[in-house]
């Protein structure tokens, strides 16, 4: 017998679940794709380096700046360009605002329904109208930071290989800085409201994560330090996405990856809240993914209206870079707001004759197997059918999979 | 009246910018009853729509059948967003096949795949707004528009004329950048010339846009197959 769980609702795309039953025992999960293939490597090939972080923003609108900013990333490490350092405070502004923008969505609107019981944040407003209007507030503040640094709310062309486009003002840092502080006490709000949500899921034994805290130039998974080939990645014949694992392990990137294998450094409320629910987060179960998103909203706001005033106080250098090759290959690791994301290039004349790219909801493919199959272990029998899947659905959410970024890359 | 948002085969942008709208989207909902949009909600309504907006290309099979129900179902349906009005990215593609063999080796994949293609390729629609992603006041005013009953009118300027309006310094011929901004569809109010960046042509081709003209500048500017990459990036022209 086969337990269908439908288009799953309130995440980015197309995707479904099959649970395998045999003799009343659950033998099996598979997560399916559905999202049609959108053909980025491809649509990458002959074109000048130039116009592709533009084009590579489209994957996704919810973590567009992580695209364009992965793939300025490996442009610039191809072609040897080096950027200024308050290019890429800019830059990391500009992430750290798009964690902001991302995880308020996932959080207010997409996940929180779940924890109050609702279908959706719509039907909330009435008895929760509070909550949700600070997380627009925050979400609004992480759109206009998008704005500032990336040129649009969604899939702005201002992040340039070599620098912007168009600098910020100091009156546009300083309002930032200024909405930024005065978001905290809101986002704190929210990270009681997850850390009562009931461990579920696998855990996440093998995390993985960029090497500093938002990029890198390589990979950290459990102590070890990698290059992305270094992961096994296999195809599957029910899915439009990969699967990929370390020494045969599933991995698991995303924020609770990020708070377990990096911490919170700088003291502040957000390191006050690790502290406080640190056993949670380090149970490991991927349910948490959303707590850990939580704290680091906080942190997120108290970081952007320090790296404004660094910015403010240090000026800015307005350049656009040009590169000392024509030719070169380059990786760029990100990390998207759910996850490690990797975008690779070889370039020729100026052009791209290869590219690659993996996306977090991609490497994350296994360990939501795996979480839904020890879920429908845990529960299968003891609840209606229907109660069963909107429970497993959950737990698809916490990974605030973004399902269309995880289709078009699996084999080149 | 009652509301459905539905997505195909897309990047999510033009269905998260309803999201983005604010307080707008309250105003929204005081003429609007949103029965069905799975990206912000888990109920799933069967019911019969006032409009319906569809986001991105028809690229499976699944993404066909959800476009015909929602074209069945629904009095009015709009094509939001250069997925849905021109294609965007993965319509320009040239050959689906052999795309999808470079990418995804051997295998079938769970559902049969089409070459992508705008949604008004596949259905009649009553109103179509371009924009990768589109401009929110654009779809903001359309949405009210129908609510009172007014039928809303399309923009047919390209972005040249809104890059003027602003008093932008043209990037094209003074800075010698290349924008598509002379043959692209008005409506974004030159967003990427006010950045001091040509125009990519988000919005698709705008209405009479002379095509061989364009071309003869960017030559100036641009390798010639470099130019046709440029202008195939959103739509195929
Ligand atoms: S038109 Fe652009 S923003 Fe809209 S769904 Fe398509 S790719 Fe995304
Ligand atoms: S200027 Fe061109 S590329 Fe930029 S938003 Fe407008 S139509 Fe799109």
């Amino acid at each position: 017998m086969i337990i269908e769980l439908d288009e799953f609702t309130r995440v980015e795309g197309v995707g479904k679940a099959e649970i395998v039953v045999e003799n009343g025992t659950i033998k099996e999960a598979r997560v399916k794709i559905l999202e049609g293939p959108r053909f980025f490597e491809v649509l990458t090939l002959g074109r000048n380096y130039w116009d592709v972080p533009d084009l590579e923003a489209r994957i996704c609108a919810i973590c567009y700046l992580s695209h364009s900013i992965a793939s300025v990333r490996a442009i610039e490490n191809a072609l040897k360009i080096d950027v200024p350092e308050s290019v890429n405070k800019l830059r990391e502004l500009g992430l750290w605002g798009e964690i902001i923008e991302s995880h308020s969505l996932h959080l207010y609107l997409l996940a929180l329904p779940d924890v109050l019981g609702y279908p959706d944040a719509i039907s909330m407003v009435q008895r929760h109208g509070e909550i949700i209007k600070e997380g627009l507030a925050i979400k609004a503040l992480g759109n206009t930071i998008r704005e500032v640094i990336g040129g649009r709310e969604i899939h702005g062309i201002n992040v340039k290989p070599g620098g912007f486009g168009r600098y910020p003002s100091e009156a546009e840092l300083e309002n930032i800085a200024k909405h930024a502080r005065s978001l905290v006490r809101f986002a704190r709000r929210v990270v009681g409201i997850f850390a009562s949500q009931e461990p579920r899921g696998a855990k996440a034994e093998t995390a993985m994560t960029t090497s500093e805290y938002l990029w890198g130039d390589e990979l950290i998974i459990e102590g070890e330090r990698i290059q992305y080939e270094d992961l096994e990645e296999v195809p599957v014949s029910y899915s439009f996405a990969k699967h990929t694992y370390y020494k045969g392990s599933p991995i698991f990137v995303g924020a609770l990856a990020r708070v377990l294998l990096k911490g919170i450094a700088e003291s502040g409320e957000a390191e006050r809240l690790l502290r406080e629910h640190r056993e949670k987060i380090e149970s490991r179960y991927v349910i948490y993914n959303n707590l850990a998103q939580a704290i680091e909203l906080v942190y997120a706001l108290e970081k952007v209206s320090k790296i404004c005033e660094e910015l403010l106080c240090e000026g800015i250098e307005k350049v656009i870079v040009e590169p000392e090759e024509k030719e070169g290959e380059g990786v760029g690791y990100v990390e998207a707001p759910r996850g490690v994301l990797v975008h690779h290039y070889r370039i020729e004349d100026g052009k791209i004759v290869w590219s690659n790219t993996i996306t977090p909801t991609a490497f994350n493919q296994g360990i939501m197997e795996l979480s839904l199959l020890e879920d429908a272990r845990r529960m299968y029998g003891s609840l209606p059918e229907d109660s069963l899947k909107a429970k497993l659905e959950e737990v698809i959410r916490a990974f605030d999979p973004c399902i269309s970024c995880s289709v078009h890359f699996v084999k080149m | 009246m009652k509301l459905g948002v539905f997505e195909l085969t897309d990047c999510g942008g033009c269905a998260l910018n309803i999201l983005f709208l604010y307080e707008k989207l309250f105003d929204i909902l005081e003429f609007y009853e949103i029965t069905e949009f799975h990206m912000a909600s888990s109920s799933r309504s069967r019911e019969k729509l006032d409009v319906a907006i569809v986001t991105g290309t028809v690229s499976t099979q699944r993404d066909l059948e959800v476009l015909k129900d929602a074209r069945n179902r629904s009095e009015y349906l709009i094509a939001l967003g250069t997925c849905a009005t021109h294609g965007s990215v993965q319509g320009s593609v040239d050959d689906t096949k052999a795309a999808f063999r470079r990418i995804y080796g051997d295998i079938r994949g769970p559902t049969k795949v089409f070459d992508p293609r705008p949604v008004v390729d596949h259905v009649p629609v009553d109103f179509a707004i371009p924009g990768c992603p589109y401009n929110k006041e654009e779809l903001f005013q359309v949405l009210m528009e129908l609510a009172r009953g007014v039928e809303p009118v399309a923009k047919d300027y390209p972005v040249c004329l809104e890059c003027k309006l602003n008093e932008y310094e043209c990037v094209l011929l003074k800075k010698g950048i290349p924008c598509l901004g002379p043959v692209t569809a008005g409506g974004c109010n030159a967003q990427c010339p006010a950045l001091g960046l040509g125009c990519i042509g988000c919005r698709g081709p705008s209405m009479d846009a002379n095509i061989p003209g364009m071309v003869e500048v960017l030559k100036n500017i641009l390798p010639e197959e470099e130019i046709s990459k440029k202008l195939r990036t959103f739509a195929r022209w």
